[in-house]
C-alpha cells in the first residue's frame, strides 16, 4: 500500500537543523502533516496523545535515545505497528543490528540524499 | 664493600639460617638508596609538571566554551541558509502552479506548438532548480554530523580536565598563577578567540557607528 500523503508523520531528532531538513525532504515528496520532537521521550508522549502514520527519528539524542523509544514504541500495544525509519550518524554494523533487532523498519546513514529517504520510504510503504 | 664471590655464597648460605639483621646485605641497601633516589628525582620531575597541568586545566573549560559557540554558529548559519531555500522553494511552488495555468489555457486556445514546447522547457528548468535546491537541503545535513563531533569533542575534554585535575591534586597544589607564567601556543590562541568573541558585532551594531561617522 503506497504512504498515505495525508498521514501525520513525526519527526524526531535534538538537531534542529536535521529537523528542518528532514521536513522539507518529506514535504517535497508529498507528505505535508509534520511533526516534530526533540527526543525519544517527548516523541513517546506525543505518540501517545494522537494518530501518528509514520516516525522518522534520529539514534543519538539525550533524555532518551532513538533505540529506546523504537523499542518501547514496540513494546507499547497501542503504537508497536507504526514504522519507524532510523536517520543516523550511527553507522556500525552493531547499530544496524540492535536496531533491525528493535524492530526498526529501515535505516538511513547521514549524510542521506532525498533519493534515498523517498526509496526507503517506498519500501516501507510497499 | 665488595666480596669474593666464594665468601659471598657461603655468606648467603649463612643468610639462610641466621636472622638478616646480624649481617646487613650492603646489595640490599645500595638498591634500595638507588630506588629512593629513582622516586625522588621522579616526584621531583612530576611535581614540575604540576605548573603546565594546571595551566592546562584553566585552559579547558575556555576551550570547551568555544567549540560549543562553534557548534551554534553553524546551526545559525544553517538555518540562515535554509530559510533563504524554503522561500526559494515556495516561490518556484507558486510559478510552477502558474506555469501549469497557463499552459492549460494556452492548450485550450490551441497555442503554436513552438509556444508550447518553451512552455515544456520552463517547467523542466524549475524541476531541475527544484531538485538542486533538495540537494543543498540535504547537503546542510553536514551541520548536524559536525555538531555530533563537537559533542564528542567536549566530552572528551571534560574527561581529560577531570583528569588533570586528578593529577595536579596529587603531585602539586593548583596553581591559579600558572596560566599568567606559561603563556604557550593554545594560551595565545584561546586568547585570539576570547578576543573576537568579545570583539566581534553584528551589522545593525556596525551599522550604528557607521552613522556616528557620518556614514548613511
Amino acid at each position: 500500500m503506497p504512504a498515505d500523503p495525508n498521514m501525520k508523520i513525526l519527526v524526531v531528532d535534538d538537531m534542529s537543523t536535521m529537523r528542518r531538513i528532514v521536513k522539507n525532504i518529506l514535504k517535497q515528496l508529498g507528505f505535508n502533516n509534520l511533526e516534530e520532537a526533540e527526543n525519544g521521550q517527548e516523541a513517546l508522549t506525543k505518540l501517545k496523545a494522537e494518530t501518528y502514520g509514520f516516525v522518522v527519528s534520529d539514534w543519538n539524542m539525550p533524555v532518551m535515545m532513538g533505540i529506546d523509544m523504537l523499542r518501547a514504541i514496540r513494546a507499547d500495544e497501542s503504537l508497536k505497528k507504526i514504522p519507524v525509519l532510523m536517520v543516523t550518524a550511527e553507522a556500525q554494523k552493531e547499530n544496524l543490528m540492535e536496531a533491525v533487532q528493535a524492530g526498526v523498519s529501515n535505516y538511513v546513514v547521514k549524510p542521506f540524499t532525498a533519493e534515498t529517504m523517498q526509496e526507503k520510504i517506498n519500501k516501507i510503504f510497499k | 664493600m665488595a666480596q669474593p664471590r666464594a665468601a659471598a655464597k657461603s655468606q648467603e648460605v649463612v643468610n639462610e639460617e641466621e636472622p638478616a639483621d646480624k649481617t646487613p646485605d650492603t646489595k640490599l641497601y645500595e638498591e634500595l638508596g638507588e630506588l629512593a633516589r629513582f622516586i625522588d628525582t621522579t616526584m621531583k620531575t612530576l611535581s614540575e609538571f604540576s605548573t603546565p597541568v594546571s595551566t592546562s586545566t584553566e585552559q579547558l573549560p575556555q576551550a570547551q566554551t568555544h567549540l560549543l559557540n562553534l557548534k551554534t554558529q553553524t546551526e545559525q548559519g544553517t538555518h540562515r541558509v535554509m530559510l533563504e531555500v524554503e522561500a526559494i522553494q515556495d516561490n518556484h511552488a507558486h510559478l510552477s502552479k502558474l506555469l501549469k495555468e497557463m499552459t492549460q489555457t494556452l492548450q485550450l486556445a490551441k497555442a503554436s506548438p513552438a509556444l508550447m514546447q518553451q512552455m515544456q522547457v520552463l517547467g523542466q528548468g524549475l524541476g531541475q532548480d527544484d531538485k538542486r535546491l533538495l540537494d543543498i537541503m540535504t547537503a546542510l545535513s553536514f551541520q548536524d554530523l559536525v555538531a555530533q563531533s563537537v559533542n564528542k569533542l567536549v566530552t572528551i575534554l571534560d574527561e581529560v580536565e577531570h583528569k588533570l585535575l586528578q593529577l595536579v591534586v596529587v603531585f602539586g597544589p593548583y596553581q591559579k598563577q600558572a596560566a599568567k607564567t606559561d603563556q604557550g601556543k593554545a594560551s595565545q590562541m584561546l586568547k585570539q578567540l576570547e578576543a573576537t568573541k568579545n570583539t566581534s558585532m553584528d551589522q545593525d551594531l556596525a551599522d550604528e557607528i557607521l552613522k556616528q561617522f557620518g556614514f548613511n
